[in-house]
């Protein structure tokens, strides 16, 4: 197993709510993470698993100290991010970068494709004149497209172009560690291809390990290594990709994968859909015991009294359920 | 027995500051009676401009619905009133937007957004019509109807919006509903709630279903039959199982090829349409999609082919198809 | 990953975003008739001693009170002064007064409003409860007690009017950095190593831009308006310099006999106000990417 990039330990980020006009008097909390742990290897593609309120772009967030961790450790080059400064931060981040889910936003529209990409480059005081522009090519040309279009305009570019230009933004500084937040969502099918080959390639090419943020379950087997599902910011399972989509152990995977349809209508027609009752439930009163059984459709009485906590099932594969001995505590 | 909806040759074109969008460029489909078809293709397809021009709601006096004719129950929509269109849409023909954000007035309460088309189409009065509202809002699955009806928009989680939405399209039993990417908004396992949802409620009350979406799994599940757009045309139709098992046009085998599957052995590389898809101001001359297309052949650069039968019931434009070969096909 | 990525949407006309908001101003016939008023006389009042034979001071006690005529343009006011001389070299106190209080507001509203809107929390708090305090105060008497306090020469009078008209700029700033920090590019940029000052003076300044520019196009005629009532009340530029307020307030008390030395001056600001308030209008239509058709 190649060596560890990043190591979290029981990250967890409480948002307080509070009231009140003249002194704020906090109420309660959002518990967007509440208490994840795993590693993340050199070259590697972890998927991040779950549907909208799970936590999982908070976590990404936390991870590159973009919003302050509550409490709990991310350790890379044997250092706890958590604990440095924001001036302190600032050559570590030239190693971990980030891509963004709307390809609109994450581009400032008055600046042209150059200096777009460039803009690592000039933060960190590297390169210049000639040196700059031709590492700015080289980028183009990495994520294909062609160096003229330096000069152009992010409105000027296609959602799936854009996306490219943020890539090669992300790959100024050679980082070793990307968290892609739903870097494909917001394109067309036939342009999220493209994008998903062109991560693959630079992984190869580059040896970048991603954190790879997603709620579209089919992209997230075709990338990653290994994948976690989250669930109203705890982590209900992680395994290696193969095992977790042949033998999904954890009911709300199970839901999940029964719930994506397959574009085959022959298939589809013989498919039992598990459609869950009700709606996620609000991160600031989350239920008691496992944070699921509301919605279970395997849940008996203990699950709304005890938190299963994440046991290892043997080969790598972890769930938090109490359907499984190791996840009692 | 006669289409319940046939829509003949659209073309709806939009005058911007750079040129004019063509975009619906001769489009033709028709709905059945109880059936559901799905509407697939990308982002500027024209699949979204061709549903609101049914309706007649293209916004005006940018976008224009420059020829064709929309055949509902025997009539010609486009010759309409104003009056007489009013009078159409919420009662025979309603729609689900995408957004339940936008769609939904955030200073109404939903029991008065759902009343309004039961207060004007069946002229009920505002009791009525908050009582009906209970009655709906329990047919789609909101729990506490009662209580929920005075509740703000901004009070709902968006799936539950959307099922606002699914209520107020149903409320005056029209023959016709057109979803327009009902669930691209929401979660996967939401997606699989509301979709079984609207599944279940047309069949109960035999209701027509545009599936307007770009998700090919979605199509699978729930349309029997399917019509392919690109760049403001039609290029393939026919039944769900023969488009997929049999695809007739390089595009729709294209979009197979580049989604994943979660029922086949994981595909060490993924095949994508490479390319982008064509400016609707300055479409290429013949085929949209030649360029992008690994099977073009001189011919499909000079001319633009027209939907033609390959198959009984199975149409496609492409000269490829229409020369009875298909090169993409391994079996 | 090879050309058929870079089919871009190049058969589209190249343009930028200031070149697209110039297109939409150009069609807007208000618009550019403002610009072109203001460029005229700023002309004018530049090159006066071209346009006029005399001086703004020069009294001639054999032609007091003329009409309009050949030799005088626009008649002659009680000291036998030029009115159309007058109404030029006065051109150059008002356009002066409007731009350079300008200086000041960007001077003193921007950084206070960046620093308020990109820190938030506490430095929010304060600075938005001093401004609050500044913007309780009626302007006008804002402008009086600092005018008295200071002295009458033009640059204070600058000074006066700046010192009061910031705080709107202020609050538009914050607001706009508050709106931009929350997007995905400013998150970006952090996530690369960019610090505040870096983040503030290439997204945040740039993109709040816009509105500022309008703003401070309407904050123009206002500045001029001020400067116009503080003379007509005779606590504005001092005499002989001239001022369109003092025009005024001397063709007030003649107002029926001599109407025509109320008139002019009060012609002149009311279009020069109008200008700029049409090309403000402009500015803002222009400038609203949502407006594009």
């Amino acid at each position: 197993m190649a060596e560890i990039v990043i190591e979290v330990n029981n990250l967890a980020k409480y948002f307080p709510v509070t009231r009140g006009i003249f002194r704020q008097k906090k109420i309660a909390d959002v518990k967007a993470v509440d208490g994840v742990s795993f590693t993340i290897h050199k070259g590697e593609t972890l998927g991040l698993v779950g549907e909208s309120g799970c936590g999982k772009t908070t976590l990404g967030k936390c991870i590159l100290q973009l919003i302050r961790p509550t409490s709990g450790e991310v350790f890379f080059e044997s250092k706890d991010l958590c604990e440095l400064s924001d001036r302190e931060l600032v050559p570590v981040r030239a190693k971990l970068q980030m891509i963004f889910q709307d390809p609109y936003d994450s581009l400032d529209p008055r600046y042209t494709a150059m200096d777009i990409i460039g803009e690592p480059l000039r933060i960190h005081n590297i390169l210049n004149g000639k040196a700059y522009r031709d590492r700015v090519a080289e980028l183009l040309d990495l994520v294909g497209l062609a160096p003229y279009m330096a000069e152009r305009y992010p409105h000027e570019f296609s959602g799936g172009q854009r996306q490219r230009l943020g890539i090669a933004r992300a790959l100024a500084l050679q980082p070793q560690f990307i968290m892609c937040d739903e870097p494909i969502s917001a394109l067309d099918v036939s342009i999220q291809a493209q994008i998903i080959n062109l991560l693959d390639d630079l992984q190869q090419k580059f040896g970048v390990a991603y954190l790879f943020i997603s709620h579209d379950l089919s992209v997230v087997r075709h990338l990653s290594d290994r994948v976690i599902v989250m669930y109203l910011g705890k982590v209900m399972e992680i395994s290696n990709r193969d095992e977790l989509y042949k033998n999904p152990l954890h009911p709300y995977t199970q839901a999940l994968l029964s719930a994506v349809p397959i574009p085959d209508p022959a298939v589809e027609l013989k498919r039992d859909v598990i459609v869950l009752q009700g709606e996620v439930p609000s991160p600031m009163n989350p239920p008691s015991g496992c944070v699921f059984h509301p919605r279970c459709y395997r849940a008996f009485a203990d699950c709304s009294k005890i938190v299963p906590i994440l046991g290892d099932a043997g080969g790598g594969h972890q769930v938090a359920c109490l359907l499984y001995n190791t996840s009692r505590p | 027995m006669a289409p319940l909806l046939e829509v003949r040759n659209i073309k709806t074109y939009f005058h911007t500051q750079d040129g004019i969008v063509k975009a619906v460029d001769g489009v033709s489909y028709d709905v059945n009676r109880g059936e559901t078809i799905a509407l697939v293709g990308e982002s500027g397809c024209g699949k979204t401009v061709s549903a609101l021009s049914i309706l007649r709601l293209v916004a005006e006096p940018a976008g224009k619905i420059v020829s064709g004719e929309i055949v509902f129950n025997g009539i010609d929509l486009l010759k309409l009133s104003d009056t007489e269109m009013h009078k159409m849409r919420g009662a025979k023909i309603s729609i689900i937007f995408q957004e339940p954000q936008t769609s939904l007035n955030p200073v109404l309460t939903i029991g008065r957004q759902i009343s309004e088309a039961l207060e004007f189409h069946k002229n009920m009065s505002v009791h009525e019509g908050m009582q009906e509202a209970v009655h709906l809002l329990k047919l789609v699955g909101i729990p506490h109807p009662e209580r929920r009806i005075y509740d703000y928009p901004h009070q709902f989680s968006g799936g539950m919006r959307q099922r606002v939405m699914i209520a107020i399209a149903i409320s005056c039993q029209p023959q016709l509903i057109i979803a327009d990417e009902p669930t691209t908004v929401v979660d996967v396992t939401i997606q699989a709630q509301l979709l079984e949802l609207i599944r279940n409620i047309t069949k109960d009350l035999n209701t027509s279903l545009i599936l307007i979406t770009h998700n090919l799994g979605i199509v699978a599940r729930y349309a029997k039959r399917v019509f392919v757009m690109y760049a403001g045309n039609i290029v393939e139709s026919g039944s769900a199982l023969d488009v997929y098992h049999y695809p007739c046009h390089p595009y729709t085998v294209g979009l197979l090829a580049s989604v994943p599957r979660l029922d086949e052995p994981r595909k060490i590389r993924l095949q994508p349409i490479e390319g982008q898809p064509p400016d609707l101001i300055f479409p290429p001359a013949g085929c949209a999609f030649q360029e992008r297309c690994a099977y073009a052949i001189p011919q499909c650069q000079n001319e633009k082919p027209k939907l033609t039968e390959i198959t009984p019931n199975h149409y496609a434009a492409c000269w490829v198809s229409q020369k009875g070969s298909r090169p993409w096909q391994k079996s | 990953m090879t050309a058929p990525a870079n089919t871009v949407v190049a058969e589209r006309p190249h343009h930028t975003l200031w070149g697209d908001a110039w297109v939409r101003l150009r069609r807007n016939k208000l618009a550019m008739a403002g610009g072109i008023f203001i460029i005229l006389l700023a002309l004018a009042a530049i090159f006066a001693p071209l346009l006029t034979p005399y001086t703004f001071a020069k009294q001639n006690y054999s032609a007091i009170l003329q009409g309009p005529s050949w030799a005088h343009p626009m008649g002659t006011d009680q000291l036998g002064r030029d009115t159309f001389a007058r109404l030029l070299y006065g051109a150059r106190t008002s356009l002066a007064v409007g731009i350079f209080t300008q200086f000041i507001v960007i001077c003193i509203g921007l950084p206070i409003g960046s620093i308020a809107g990109y820190a938030g929390g506490k430095v929010d708090n304060y600075l938005m409860r001093f401004v609050d305090v500044m913007y309780a105060f009626p302007d006008i008497l804002l402008v009086i007690l600092l005018r008295s306090v200071l002295g009458g020469s033009i640059f204070n009078i600058f000074l006066a009017i700046g010192l009061v008209a910031w705080v709107n700029i202020a609050r538009l700033v914050r607001g706009q950095i508050m709106s931009l920090k929350s997007r995905d590019f400013i998150t970006a940029s952090r996530a690369m190593g960019g610090m505040g000052r870096h983040i503030t003076w290439r997204h945040l300044l740039p993109n709040a831009l816009g509105p500022v520019i309008v703003s401070i196009t309407f904050n123009v005629p206002r500045a001029i308006f001020t400067e116009a009532a503080l003379s007509y009340i005779g606590i504005g530029v001092q005499p002989p310099t001239p001022s369109w307020g003092t025009m005024i307030q001397d063709g007030f008390g003649l107002i029926f006999a001599k109407p025509y030395m109320l008139l002019f001056p009060a012609i002149a600001l009311a279009l020069l106000m109008l200008a700029f308030t049409f090309l403000g209008d402009g500015l803002r239509d222009a400038l609203d990417p949502k407006l594009r058709r």
